[in-house]
């Protein structure tokens, strides 16, 4: 270790292969961020219909996502479900599946907590005058509820940043995975993965110390 | 004069036989009140009385366990409302207006949103419309200058206010009071009451679950005692709260005294 010469000139020198990782990264993060938000709430309100089978597949849904290893989904969804249903899937399209399955069954709890805080009341005051439930859920409901949701989402935006980095394991091309092949074929993995270290935490602090800000300004209101 | 047709003769709202429990809880025991048209029926009692529940079956957000709710002849409300029910409490919703005990104004929407909301949703009113019978309202309950404020900037007494005009803006037949005032300071109530008193000299029908004594004596038309899930006594306000003929209401308006 103290005899190690640093080779930094590793990274530079392939500065732009690792940047495409990182564009990589980012927009897996993006779309899989999306796709969560919205199948995150029709599990939530799976999870709070009135019809109890509903009710069962949403609460099933979620405690199965919630108590297996992200990994292994991912793994499962690339190589498991071609065998079941006879597919193709690619890496890409097999690690936005499972990135977002895997957050939706978080986001919709999230989603959850948030329609629940919203009073009965105001949906009392919106059934009396005569909206029907699906506007007081549109109008006043979920305005409400995406307000107080808005913080714990950018944290799970954060969270998804650092998961895709599993997309490495099915050899999606991300910064993680640049940086194993780079390391594969210069053999300086201590400057390509400190690198890599660093570039995860500058994207992700910034985006945690401004969530905590937003939240405290929230709670302030 | 013309005399009223046989429709306007019948009650606005009526419980018939109206029961409610909640688990092995029976709040409510068969009970049975006519509102008519311009009656202030005043519903008085101890608290766990029954009388928010009563009120609540009859704004249809309880189902009865037992009995009916009907309005002006069309039952609106049944322990298993089929579809010929289900539809009659769709198309006279809006005409049931109801003010809860805790305002429940829309906090995302400014005074003025609240009250057009339901207009533009419900009825489809224009919203040049809407918002010109908004700003009468508002007008009316004495907040015009409040329009563009967001519930939260407001005192309690003004968001009340806010939550009749919001009630009136679909012209409600009857008007239900749930403790309007009950979560009011003492200075805020007399601007609420105020504007009630105001509504029912105007002809408005209304059913008021209060605490107020002073209000069911002096306004309401006609005062209801309820005890124990039971309409106990009813009668005119003066004969009732000079000479109460039950021994529940007696003790009820003992405390009332000092």
């Amino acid at each position: 270790m103290f005899r190690y010469t640093f080779r930094w000139d590793t990274v530079w020198n392939n500065f732009d292969f690792l940047m495409s990782g990182l564009q990589m990264t980012l927009l897996l993060s993006v779309i899989t961020l999306v796709l969560a938000m919205l199948l995150g709430l029709v599990l939530a309100l799976l999870d709070m219909a009135k019809y109890a089978p509903l009710r069962w597949v949403g609460v099933g849904f979620g405690e199965v996502i919630r108590n297996t290893p992200i990994l292994v989904q991912l793994l499962w969804v690339y190589y498991v479900l071609p065998i079941v249903f006879g597919i193709r899937i690619e890496a890409f399209t097999a690690l936005v599946v499972g990135l977002s399955v895997y957050q939706a069954a978080f986001i919709s709890e999230v989603y959850r907590s948030g329609i629940q805080a919203v009073p009965k009341g105001h949906r009392e005051a919106a059934q009396v005058l005569g909206l029907t439930p699906v506007q007081s859920f549109r109008r006043i409901v979920l305005p409400q509820a995406i307000r107080m949701t808005l913080p714990p989402l950018a944290s799970n935006f954060v969270q998804l940043i650092k998961f895709s980095s599993l997309g490495a394991v099915i050899s999606v091309n991300e910064i993680t995975r640049r940086g194993m092949e780079l390391s594969a074929s210069t053999f300086r993995p201590l400057e390509i993965f400190t690198f890599i270290a660093v570039v995860y935490f500058f994207i992700c602090w910034p985006l945690a110390m401004g969530i905590r800000l937003w939240e405290r300004r929230l709670l302030a209101q | 004069m013309t005399s009223p047709s046989p429709r306007d003769e019948l009650p606005i709202i009526s419980a018939d036989g109206v029961s409610k429990s909640f688990g092995d809880n029976r709040v409510l025991n068969k009970v049975s009140l006519d509102v008519k048209t311009r009656d202030v029926v005043c519903v008085i009692g101890p608290s766990g009385s029954g009388k928010t529940t009563l009120l609540r079956c009859l704004a249809m957000l309880e189902i009865p366990s037992d009995g009916r709710i009907v309005m002006q002849g069309t039952t609106i409300s049944t322990p298993a409302p089929d579809a010929t029910v289900r539809k009659a409490a769709r198309a006279v919703r809006p005409e049931i207006g109801m003010v809860f005990q805790h305002f429940n104004l829309w906090p995302h929407r400014t005074v003025l949103e609240n009250v057009i909301e339901a207009p533009l949703l419900v009825k489809r009113t224009p919203r040049a419309d809407a918002i010109a019978t908004a700003e009468a309202l508002l007008d009316k309950v004495g907040l015009a200058d409040k329009r563009d404020a967001y519930p939260a900037r407001l005192s309690g007494g003004q968001q009340q206010r806010v939550a009749i005009a919001r009630a009136l803006a679909m012209s409600p037949k009857v008007m239900l009071f749930d403790e309007p005032t009950s979560a009011l300071d003492p200075e805020l109530r007399r601007e609420v009451l105020a504007v009630m008193r105001q509504l029912a000299a105007e002809g408005m029908t209304m059913l008021v679950v209060t605490h107020e004594m002073g209000f069911a004596r002096h306004v309401g038309s006609r005062v209801v005692f309820m005890d124990r899930g039971e309409i106990v006594e009813e009668g005119a306000p003066a004969a009732f709260f000079s000479a109460p003929k039950t021994e529940r209401a007696q003790r009820f308006l003992q405390q009332f005294e000092d």
